[in-house]
């Protein structure tokens, strides 16, 4: 697929990936054998028909092929772009060992597109209304799949969202270059124009509970994410220039800190970052920063091999000039005079013996202490949920580390008439599998609609 | 407490469990959020379980083994230090219960090189063994749990 060469796309917001044209999307829609028994389809978390849409693209049958995507994905555009396939239904297509899967999930966000581009949006058909009211608590993937569902199934569903803009990590996490925001726009319109109420700006917990929302709601789904961001817990957190990702990604994709004055949320220029991770989400602040102008660095604990982050967005961050510090661990952050970082001290690390699972764990290695002079960090280690639901929520149970305890199968919790998916139960994963927790969750609620 | 033979020792590592296991009760009892004072029973319960060993060590009915080298990650030493308050949260609990672990390993190290007599220095440094692998082993959960740097 054609990107923005590196030269010119780390000075500018604008996606990376250029997308298929239809006669390209057609060429690798005819590689697909439509294998009778399909590996690729067991390996999606909403179980999209992949064959199925494929065939119809290599027939030029457009329409069809988005009518067969959007059946099982409410939001094919956004997972088009930031599933982690490579992982899931590429990694089991029957050409995957010699390295030429079908490209499953660039034809995926050309149909979206294609479609996003015609006059009329085709509708899906509605059950007639069943009289129940389902309430939604946050407007994220998780949350939007669900909507997507429900509503189609006649029950009447309103989502509530904390933040100003419908689509949670999608809007405040994922960068422009990566899932541009009007894509994101687009599909939540999508669920609007099939009649799911939307309310931004309410904070479920504060403006109202859920106990008190299920006074006019038949049940509730909290999918509320995972916005609590953990820091490392070491001196000179505190320090001006230290930011959480969170921070960091809202300033930029839901403020638009990078058009200021356009847009009136500025964000610091920095001239050198380090950020602290190796998941997507360091990924996307160090692009960012880079974009930004900023030299770049990713300080990870481990090799490059153990990188959680999919492997498309190291590569890119690589080609971009971000520069990366294997085996390294922060110790300690060093501030100025005035209480601004000013530098990082790390110590290096090497891969220990093999413990009883197998795994070398990184050990430091004493003596190979080194600072690096910045005047920003970006701790991008992980997030646990906001508690807040769980603080005044009585009788649901929370697990360890905050996070809201569900059946895996329906998103059913310790309280009846609610249930929860996605970050807010597994802690921060992937969008796609927040939108599988959605539709298994979807499908228990329906269920207990229809017994009432 | 006189720190004259074996058996003396033991009294004073099993006095020191059940000080351990207070501490995280009290720390279970004030938090703000039930599933963080969960955990910190669950820390009460292991030190339980170690002043249990060492009971059945000084009765004679186990040894101490005193295995291979225990890795030191080495996680807990450049962590700040917390501050207790109610609003702890599970990876500041596994924070206070490394550095906790930290300490008593580095008590049994001071008294080991306090003494000449082989023997008790053998004893005190096979308990400071058992500290440094308690401590491994909150470590690792903080590892697993925490640095997963996604």
């Amino acid at each position: 697929m054609p990107k923005q060469p590196p030269e010119v796309r780390r000075y500018n917001f604008n996606e990376v990936a250029l997308g298929y044209s239809a006669e390209s999307a057609v060429e690798e829609a005819k590689r697909c054998i439509q294998c009778k028994k399909p590996l690729c389809v067991p390996m999606c978390p909403v179980e999209i028909n992949i064959p199925g849409f494929i065939k119809c693209i290599a027939e030029s049958d457009f329409i069809g092929a988005v009518r067969i995507l959007k059946d099982k994905n409410c939001l094919p555009a956004v997972c088009g772009r930031v599933c982690p396939q490579e992982e899931q239904c590429e990694k089991t297509c029957v050409f995957h060992k010699k390295g030429g899967q079908i490209a499953i999930g660039r034809l995926e966000r050309f149909l979206a597109d294609w479609e996003a581009e015609q006059r009329e949006l085709e509708m899906p058909v509605i059950l007639p209304s069943s009289g129940r009211k389902v309430a939604i608590v946050g407007g994220g993937p998780a949350g939007l799949t669900v909507a997507g569902d429900l509503i189609k199934l006649g029950h009447k569903v309103t989502v509530f969202e904390a933040l100003h803009r419908m689509g949670g990590v999608l809007i405040y996490g994922i960068p422009e270059f990566r899932l541009p925001k009007v894509i994101v726009t687009r599909e939540v319109e999508y669920l609007r124009t099939l009649g799911v109420e939307l309310v931004t700006d309410f904070v479920v917990g504060k403006t109202r509970t859920i106990d008190s929302i299920l006074e006019e709601f038949d049940a509730v789904f909290v999918g509320s994410g995972a916005g609590l961001p953990w820091f490392m817990e070491i001196p000179g957190e505190n320090l001006n220039g230290v930011y959480s990702a969170n921070e960091y990604l809202t300033r930029l994709n839901l403020m638009k800190g990078f058009l200021f004055p356009k847009y009136h949320t500025p964000v610091k220029s920095h001239r050198r970052v380090a950020v602290v991770g190796g998941g997507n989400v360091a990924m996307d602040c160090a692009r960012s920063a880079l974009r930004l102008g900023a030299e770049s660095r990713i300080i990870y604990r481990r090799s490059r091999e153990e990188l959680p982050a999919r492997l498309e967005e190291v590569e890119n961050a690589e080609e971009e000039g971000v520069i990366f510090d294997f085996l390294t661990l922060p110790l300690r952050y060093i501030g100025d005079e005035n209480g601004w970082v000013k530098a990082i001290e790390c110590q290096k690390m090497e891969l220990g013996e093999p413990d009883a699972s197998g795994r070398r764990k990184p050990i430091p290695i004493e003596g190979s202490e080194v600072i690096y002079p910045l005047d920003a960090v970006v701790c991008a280690i992980g997030n646990s949920p906001n508690p807040l639901i769980g603080a005044t929520t009585p009788g649901l149970k929370i697990g360890k580390k905050g996070n809201i305890e569900a059946d895996e199968k329906t998103g059913a919790t310790s309280r009846e008439k609610i249930w929860a998916g996605g970050d807010v139960v597994t802690g921060a994963a992937t969008v796609i599998l927040a939108m599988g927790a959605g539709r298994f969750a979807a499908r228990s609620i329906h269920e207990y609609l229809c017994s009432l | 407490m006189d720190l004259n033979s074996v058996s003396q020792i033991l009294d004073f590592a099993i006095e020191k469990e059940e000080e351990a296991a207070q501490f995280y009760r009290d720390l279970a009892a004030k938090m703000s959020q039930q599933h963080v004072g969960e955990v910190f029973e669950s820390f009460a319960r292991e030190e339980m379980g170690h002043k249990a060993k060492l009971i059945a060590v000084k009765r004679g009915d186990m040894t101490l083994i005193d295995s291979q080298r225990v890795t030191d990650m080495k996680i807990g030493d450049h962590l700040a230090e917390i501050v207790l308050s109610p609003d702890l949260d599970y990876k500041q609990a596994l924070i206070v219960a490394m550095k906790a672990e930290k300490a008593a390993f580095q008590l049994y190290q001071g008294l080991a090189s306090a003494t000449d007599d082989a023997n008790l220095k053998g004893i005190l440094l096979t308990l400071a063994k058992e500290e440094a692998r308690h401590k491994l082993r909150f470590e690792i959960e903080y590892e697993e749990n925490f640095l997963r740097e996604n």
